[in-house]
């Protein structure tokens, strides 16, 4: 399964945020995406996600060579603050969302299962949503995310301000979930996006470029993509 | 000294210029039409300063006018027992004395003090005395056309007129004088901000002084009220030695203005804590339904306090004012005619009391606030079927909860017309009762529709919508309006159900047509 973005265009008054942008993301693989401040990372999820309309292009899956449209169950979008209905509790959440997606779930667990899976501690799981710590939240919002294993999964800075041992947690489950799925994860974090992903994707003049580690080592490769960031001047 | 006074006074005005800038490009037709790099076009920036100095000039005298107009002038008119110069002068002395320390502008923590102070870290003395001299002269300034005018036609010597904005000034000064020596003495600043329980206390004595005494009958004679505002002439001037000599201006302000930060956005944070808050904490709340049903009825029953509980306090209120009225009528028989009369004509009056007692603007933004903002970010949540089926049964819910005061409404009108004399024709109270229902169920479909149509929040939950903000007065003020229609019950009445039949069928037309497109988190 290939995921192609072509020709996708996206402007705010006089900046072009995304020009043009022609890429093929590949199946199985957590893709880091870095830029500058104001490079547009959140633009370009807004516009996969259709939460934006962008100016021009087209985005499809294309699967054993057969093109189709991009479903709304086919992306899931982790956000870095994580968003979750306050007034519900862990479990109630969770009943909900398998209420509404028991169709396109394949062998579903029980409730229990999925909190044990992401560990969440069982006295946690019928307190009110609002009253979970930001690690938790984090954890029920990439939980909802993952359960209906959507194709593909647009993480926006998703590990930042987890405490440690979260953020190992989730690292873990990351990699154990990349197969069958493309992964497109953007951090400032370069160590993170070096630990955790295949490819390193740059965000630069509107544009997505991959960085060819090819034969250098680990500190020649950040020297690259320091240095292909430090081009864009104006961020 | 001088530069301190252009300097700030630049940055005043360039903080004023492009918030008059930035509130142009949230009016929905102007934003397409204002360009993008608005801050640096010549002429709008030459329109807006001139009405930040305009607004420089409302500030010095249409609040002093109002001041005067209601508080000092307009209810020294109710005291007729006394001479006039006597009660304007008893009441603005009162006043003046709250104003001393509630209105000093010196120890007032501003946004622009904490650019100027802080940020840009000006020279704290010369920027505090050079903002509260301004603030002294706009004083006597502003005061000056009211004393002379209200208090002339009150019959208050000219004299004396032409002193009191200085006497005013010179009562401020000496407060600030003695703030200030006590914060040498112990430390502490005056807030204007978080004024002390005594301080409130002394406020509401020095009140009740202002305005009972007059009442009955007593006011100071003119020669006390007169010595006692000619007495803050000297203590100002001896006031201001210690005011322009005070060394800790700095430490004072630092203090004053270390909440400034905090304050910028602790609005938003008061909006979330109070929308949280609503969410009842009661364990036992649960629900057998599947689905959307199941999270409406967590929703709606976990908001029971804003929602029914209110809507029940508001029916039994109409109940209770309703049986007022057939009591009233019970009492004084006499009365009957008049409110027959008004029973036939008032219909249009009760659009306004129906958009104040509908909970709709109350369910939607709860629904935006602790479902729909973190819901919305997930794509099952988004898909057209979703939508459509949770718009259904949110409105069905609005719908029932705006009915019951509804009713109770109808109801107890259509008693009123029936014990005020009654009808020769039945179908008033039929049409009496539909139409009071018909109004209750517009506003329950127009915000909801509103709602989904513009959906005007960002996932920071900060409101975006130009046109949203404009449908909602567009909203208030027809309802207004209504309020001075007098019409016949049944021209009214007819007239009033089929629109709000029509409307709600083109309302749930365009929702089913556009939500799903439109009912996203703004970007």
């Amino acid at each position: 399964m290939n995921f192609v973005i072509e020709h996708l265009s996206k402007r705010f008054e006089l900046k072009t945020v995304l020009r043009d942008i022609d890429f093929t993301f590949q199946e199985g693989k957590i893709y880091g995406l870095l830029g500058r401040n104001g490079a547009g990372k959140t633009t370009l999820f807004n516009c996969l996600n259709r939460d934006m309309k962008a100016d021009g292009g087209t985005f499809y899956l294309e699967e054993d060579g057969v093109r189709r449209d991009v479903a709304a169950e086919d992306i899931g979008y982790v956000l870095s603050t994580p968003t979750v209905p306050e007034f519900l509790t862990g479990r109630e959440f969770l009943k909900f969302f398998l209420d509404i997606n028991r169709a396109s779930i394949q062998s579903p667990k029980s409730l229990d299962e999925y909190f044990d899976w992401m560990s969440i501690a069982p006295e946690d799981r019928d307190k009110l949503l609002k009253d979970y710590s930001h690690g938790m939240k984090n954890k029920m919002q990439m939980l909802v995310n993952i359960i209906a294993q959507p194709k593909i999964l647009l993480l926006d800075e998703p590990l930042t301000s987890l405490d440690v041992v979260v953020a190992e947690e989730m690292k873990q489950l990351l990699r154990s979930l990349k197969d069958g799925r493309i992964t497109l994860f953007s951090t400032h974090i370069l160590d993170l996006a070096l630990d955790l992903c295949d490819e390193i994707v740059l965000l630069s003049h509107g544009t997505l470029e991959v960085v060819e580690k090819s034969n250098l080592d680990d500190r020649e490769f950040k020297e690259r993509i320091i240095a292909a960031l430090k081009e864009e001047t104006y961020a | 000294m001088l530069n301190t006074l252009r300097l700030s006074f630049s940055l005043k005005n360039t903080y004023r210029v492009n918030s008059i800038l930035y509130s142009l490009r949230q009016i929905p037709l102007l934003k397409s039409l204002l360009p993008a790099a608005l801050y640096q076009v010549r002429g709008l920036k030459i329109f807006a300063n001139v009405l930040s100095l305009l607004w420089e000039l409302v500030s010095i005298f249409l609040f002093k006018a109002l001041y005067f107009l209601a508080m000092v002038w307009g209810l020294g008119l109710l005291y007729q027992n006394v001479p006039s110069p006597l009660s304007f002068l008893h009441i603005l002395l009162f006043l003046t004395l709250i104003g001393s320390y509630m209105n000093t502008s010196l120890f007032v923590p501003t946004r622009d003090k904490y650019y100027a102070m802080i940020l840009l870290r000006m020279n704290a003395r010369s920027y505090t005395l050079v903002h509260y001299g301004y603030a002294l002269l706009k004083t006597v300034v502003g005061f000056l056309p009211f004393t002379l005018l209200l208090g002339l036609e009150r019959g208050v010597p000219l004299w004396l007129c032409l002193l009191l904005p200085f006497c005013v000034a010179g009562a401020k000064l000496s407060v600030a004088a003695y703030s200030l020596r006590d914060y040498e003495k112990n430390g502490s600043v005056h807030k204007e901000n978080k004024l002390q329980k005594l301080v409130w206390l002394l406020t509401g004595v020095l009140l009740v002084l202002a305005y009972l005494p007059p009442a009955l009958g007593f006011v100071l004679p003119l020669a006390v009220s007169a010595g006692l505002f000619l007495i803050w002439i000297p203590a100002g001037l001896v006031s201001l030695r210690q005011v322009v000599n005070f060394r800790y201006y700095r430490e004072i302000n630092q203090e004053l203005l270390s909440q400034v930060p905090t304050q910028m956005d602790s609005a938003k944070k008061a909006t979330k804590a109070a929308s949280e808050k609503a969410i009842s904490a009661d364990t036992s709340i649960t629900s057998q339904k599947v689905g959307f049903e199941y999270l409406n009825e967590l929703f709606i029953q976990r908001h029971r306090k804003i929602l029914w509980r209110s809507s029940l306090r508001i029916a039994g209120i109409c109940a209770v004012l309703c049986c007022g009225v057939l009591l009233l009528m019970e009492l004084l028989p006499e009365a009957k005619a008049n409110i027959h009369q008004s029973g036939m004509t008032w219909l249009p009056y009760f659009a306004f009391i129906l958009y104040f007692i509908n909970r709709g603007t109350g369910f939607t933004q709860a629904l935006f606030m602790n479902c729909d903002h973190s819901l919305l970010t997930y794509s099952f949540y988004k898909q057209p079927g979703s939508i459509l089926k949770l718009f259904q049964i949110r409105l069905r819910e609005i719908m029932k909860i705006n009915a019951v005061p509804a009713l109770v409404l109808g109801v107890g009108l259509v008693l009123i017309l029936y014990a005020s004399g009654g009808t020769d024709n039945p179908l008033n109270y039929v049409v009496l009762l539909a139409s009071i229902l018909s109004m209750s169920l517009f506003f329950s479909i127009h915000y909801l529709t509103l709602y989904y149509l513009l959906q005007p929040y960002t996932a920071g939950t900060e409101m975006k919508s130009g046109t949203y903000r404009i449908a909602m007065v567009l909203t208030y003020v027809v309802c207004y309006l209504m309020m001075d229609l007098r019409l016949p019950l049944l021209v009214f009445g007819v007239a009033c159900i089929v629109f709000c039949v029509l409307y709600s069928m083109v309302a749930c037309i365009l929702v089913y047509k556009f939500a799903p497109q439109t009912f996203r988190l703004r970007t």
